[in-house]
């Protein structure tokens, strides 16, 4: 067993994750963070789209920038990074934790406290042929575009218009990608209206009540055939329609990472507002396991702006039980977190999950 | 919404509880109902190792596995289902001499009851296993018709069938009492509502004993955690279930390319925690590999736990009792209920439905425990 | 697939030029990038065979999270490509079936 220097663990570096690490640091406290890809920065590395909100939000700054922001609030001394390696298991009752780094050996470490900031990872829907290469997530389609420089596809049919169905339409455009048509099942755009309607004036078709009925191909997708919906959400027979795509792109929602916070023993909640099944907590983001936190995506599905929020809060929280800051000056820092939150989630957008949040609270593991 | 009468309440939802279901139905039993607390298979039997083994220390077990396995041979045939049932051998060698000696003895036993079972020499236990390691084995045995299947299928299957036939199956519905009137079985108590029957049939796995308590029987049985872990799945290297009772381990590589392996660890106390260890993962991985080393090179994809309902002499506890009419049980497996469960399970419905009583049903029966004269199977972890 | 040659906000500086083999087919790339990448613009989008139904199946999730990638790498089966970086001289096979696990 490894005798820790480190005060905390925090499991993934994205908006979270290294938000929860700024706080820590900031108050003196020494940090391990584990991430299981290359870089560090999540899905922000990945966001070419100017964020929204205020300035406290990072609004007008765009996504990729973030990370390094974010990092330049971390006191270096103060933290050590494990990228490429994976924290694969929580052990009761003291928290020891495997973690296989750098994909190649074994560690063992035992922690005080632990942030769950693991993220989400895509829905996959039916639809006939839908294992053909080809198909991808939308995380996928940005990592490929966005991170490593390459266009995804010639043609691509987008499948879901949420925010993420359209922001990653529109930067498909600024890639060099023909987006043919982007299809929503549902009756009307899901996402915000500032970003539909710029891909509608740069020319994508968009059908809503219009779902992909198959994909074309053998070895990889040549085409596809969509569907129109009634207002039951059954096929209409007639309307289908043959497309020729190289590429598909799934962005059909994401459901959040929280099996290590399972594993640890926390105790889990079905809130649909939130993702479906999530890890309970508290609103100091820590779960029914004493020390063991949770935030961002990986406690329900939100934005990257409230995952910030939510990992500051849980290192905050931390350092307040640690009592490395006074518990005067903790109290006002986490009061004006809250406030933000609440402030991100008062448009027409946070109603869903300010339900899911009330019936979160709902219910106690303390 | 639970019946309000039943002519037979079965508790569990395992393999032992869903087998019998559906053997009664079959012949014709109606107004069964299956209580499980949880849902179908979360329990013992979602958890079990899947070994089907003929291999054991004492004749009863012996010959009880042996007609288990002439069960499964047909089961998916029967079931109309493929429950992965497979005959891919048991392979078990001995590291010291007194388990070299002691197998000895047992396939002389073995054979005797007409299993097709070998003692071989190590070169010949590695001509079947090539990456097993043999520099410290004495011996081993070997036989071809052991094997393994799927538990969960097995007990879907049984499940689906018995619902099929008219079996009522309630989950997420936990029994908190049983009624007794005059020496007679009268009603069992959910918290769902009261069923009234004048039969019960306790097949609660790792609960049994909290469920016999209830009509007061007290079983000699304790509860332990067993662990268990899956690597991730790679082409097929090794047919046979490999077990060591030098190091306590079995594991064998089941269809999908996993290899299953699991472990009883002798300092766990009673009790009916199912969570994992950090010390279970360490300590087995490093026992496998003494066994065959090649398996160091896998990754352990996910472990969990689940309980052995263990008796005295490792054997089960079968029947009906003196003292309470209408119980009838089929507890105790010490860890091997899905491989004896559905013949204990014909058994025990032509007991309940046609009053035929099998011989091994009285040498199971709770009563051998009373005259103290006990044989336990040590070929057991 | 092809690299993205200009782009409106973003600039992808390249690393060092290497070579990963892909089935005895040589491949450049560039440090810094994960094996899936390399191989997508290569044309490479069949990454394995599904185990059961034998069916192509190529990269979906990009996270590590899917095993629709899972390769065989320097002779280890099973490896995510998609959050492993390449490195010069690696070689990258096919897994049609489970992978194999190899001798020394």
């Amino acid at each position: 067993m490894k005798t820790d220097s480190f005060d905390v663990l925090v499991i993934g570096g994205g908006p979270a994750g290294l938000c929860a690490c700024a706080e820590l640091s900031r108050c003196g406290i020494k940090v391990l963070l584990v991430d299981e890809g290359p870089v560090l920065g999540g899905q922000l590395v990945k966001q070419t789209h100017k964020f929204f909100g205020s300035r406290e939000h990072y609004a007008g700054v765009r996504g990729i920038e973030i990370p390094d922001k974010l990092q330049e609030e971390i006191d270096e001394k103060l933290i050590t990074v494990y990228s490429s390696s994976t924290v694969v298991g929580i052990y009761p009752p003291n928290n020891n934790v495997l973690i296989y780094r750098d994909q190649k050996k074994v560690e063992e470490h035992s922690f005080k406290y632990i942030i769950i900031a693991t993220g989400a990872s895509e829905n996959m829907i039916l639809f006939e042929n839908n294992d053909l290469p080809g198909i991808y997530g939308a995380g996928a389609v940005q990592t490929l575009m966005n991170q490593y420089g390459i266009i995804p596809g010639k043609n691509m049919l987008m499948v879901g218009a949420g925010n993420i169905g359209l922001i990653v339409s529109y930067q498909l455009l600024q890639a060099g990608c023909r987006v043919k048509k982007l299809i929503e099942a549902a009756p009307s755009i899901g996402g915000y209206l500032v970003h539909a309607s710029k891909i509608i004036r740069m020319g994508i078709p968009v059908q809503t009540s219009t779902t992909i009925l198959k994909a074309i191909g053998t070895e990889k997708v040549e085409g596809a055939i969509t569907v129109k919906l009634d207002e039951n959400w059954n096929q209409i027979e007639g309307t289908e329609e043959e497309i020729e795509v190289d590429t598909i792109c799934l962005s059909v929602g994401l459901a959040p990472s929280y099996k290590l916070a399972v594993h640890a023993g926390c105790k889990q909640i079905f809130i649909r507002e939130l993702g479906g099944m999530i890890p309970w907590r508290n609103s100091s983001q820590e779960t029914s396991v004493n020390g063991i936190y949770i935030a961002g995506d990986a406690c329900g599905v939100e934005e990257a702006s409230s995952a910030m929020i939510e990992g500051r809060l849980a290192g905050l929280n931390i350092a307040k039980c640690m009592k490395r800051l006074s518990e005067k000056a903790c109290n006002e820092k986490i009061d004006d977190n809250l406030i933000s939150l609440d402030k991100l989630r008062s448009g027409p957008f946070g109603e869903r999950i300010v339900e899911g949040i009330r019936k979160l609270e709902g219910k106690s593991y303390e | 919404m639970l019946p309000k009468t039943a002519d037979i309440v079965i508790i569990g939802g395992g393999i032992n509880g869903t087998s019998l279901a559906y053997y009664l139905a079959k012949k014709g039993i109606k107004n069964i109902v299956i209580l499980e607390k949880n849902f179908v298979c979360s329990g013992a039997t979602g958890r079990c190792g899947a070994g089907i083994r003929q291999q054991w220390g004492t004749p009863e077990n012996t010959s009880l596995a042996m007609e288990a396995v002439k069960l499964f041979e047909t089961l998916s045939e029967e079931l109309d289902w493929d429950i992965e049932y497979e005959q891919c051998g048991y392979l078990i060698p001995a590291f010291t001499d007194e388990f070299a000696d002691q197998f000895s003895k047992n396939v002389r036993m073995q054979k005797k009851l007409g299993l097709d079972v070998s003692y071989l020499t190590p070169q010949e236990a590695k001509d079947i296993v090539p990456d097993l390691c043999v520099d410290n084995v004495r011996a081993a045995t070997y036989c071809s018709t052991d094997g393994g299947g799927n538990p969960l299928l097995t007990t879907y299957a049984y499940a689906h069938r018995a619902k099929e036939l008219g079996v009522k199956i309630h989950t997420k519905t936990e029994v908190t009492d049983i009624t007794v009137s005059g020496g007679n079985i009268t009603s069992v108590v959910t918290d769902k509502g009261t069923i009234s029957t004048p039969m019960i049939f306790n097949a609660a796995g790792g609960h049994s004993q909290e469920i016999a308590a209830m009509v007061d029987i007290d079983l000699p049985i304790n509860s332990y955690r067993h662990q268990i872990l899956v690597t991730e799945p790679v082409e097929h290297f090794f047919d046979p279930m490999i077990i060591s009772f030098d190091y306590n381990i079995y594991f064998r590589q089941v269809k999908h390319g996993s290899i299953l392996m699991g472990c009883s660890d002798t300092s766990e106390k009673p009790g009916y925690d199912t969570t994992s260890t950090l010390d279970f993962i360490k300590d087995i991985t490093t026992r496998s590999i003494k066994i065959m080393p090649k398996l160091k090179k896998l990754n352990v994809l996910r472990q969990w736990a689940g309980l052995y309902n263990v008796t005295p002499d490792a054997m089960p506890i079968i029947g009906d009792v003196a003292d309470v009419g209408g119980y009838f049980q089929a507890v105790g497996f010490s860890g091997h209920g899905y491989m004896l469960g559905p013949k204990v399970a014909t058994l025990m419905a032509e007991l309940i439905a046609d009053g035929k009583r099998d011989e091994i049903i009285d040498r199971l029966s709770l009563e051998r425990f009373k005259s103290g004269n006990i044989t336990v199977d040590s070929s057991v972890c | 697939m092809d690299r993205i040659k200009n782009h409106p906000i973003l600039d992808f500086e390249k690393n060092e030029k290497i070579t990963i083999s892909f089935e005895g087919r040589e491949i450049e790339c560039f440090r810094g990038e994960t094996i899936v990448s390399a191989l997508s613009v290569a044309g490479i989008t069949t990454l394995r065979e599904n185990v059961k139904t034998h069916r192509p199946q190529g990269l979906f999730c990009a996270i590590g999270k899917c095993s629709s990638c899972l390769m065989e790498v320097n002779g280890v089966p099973n490896v995510r490509t998609c959050i492993v970086l390449v490195e010069d001289g690696m070689t990258v096979r096919r897994q049609n079936g489970k992978g194999v696990l190899h001798e020394d």
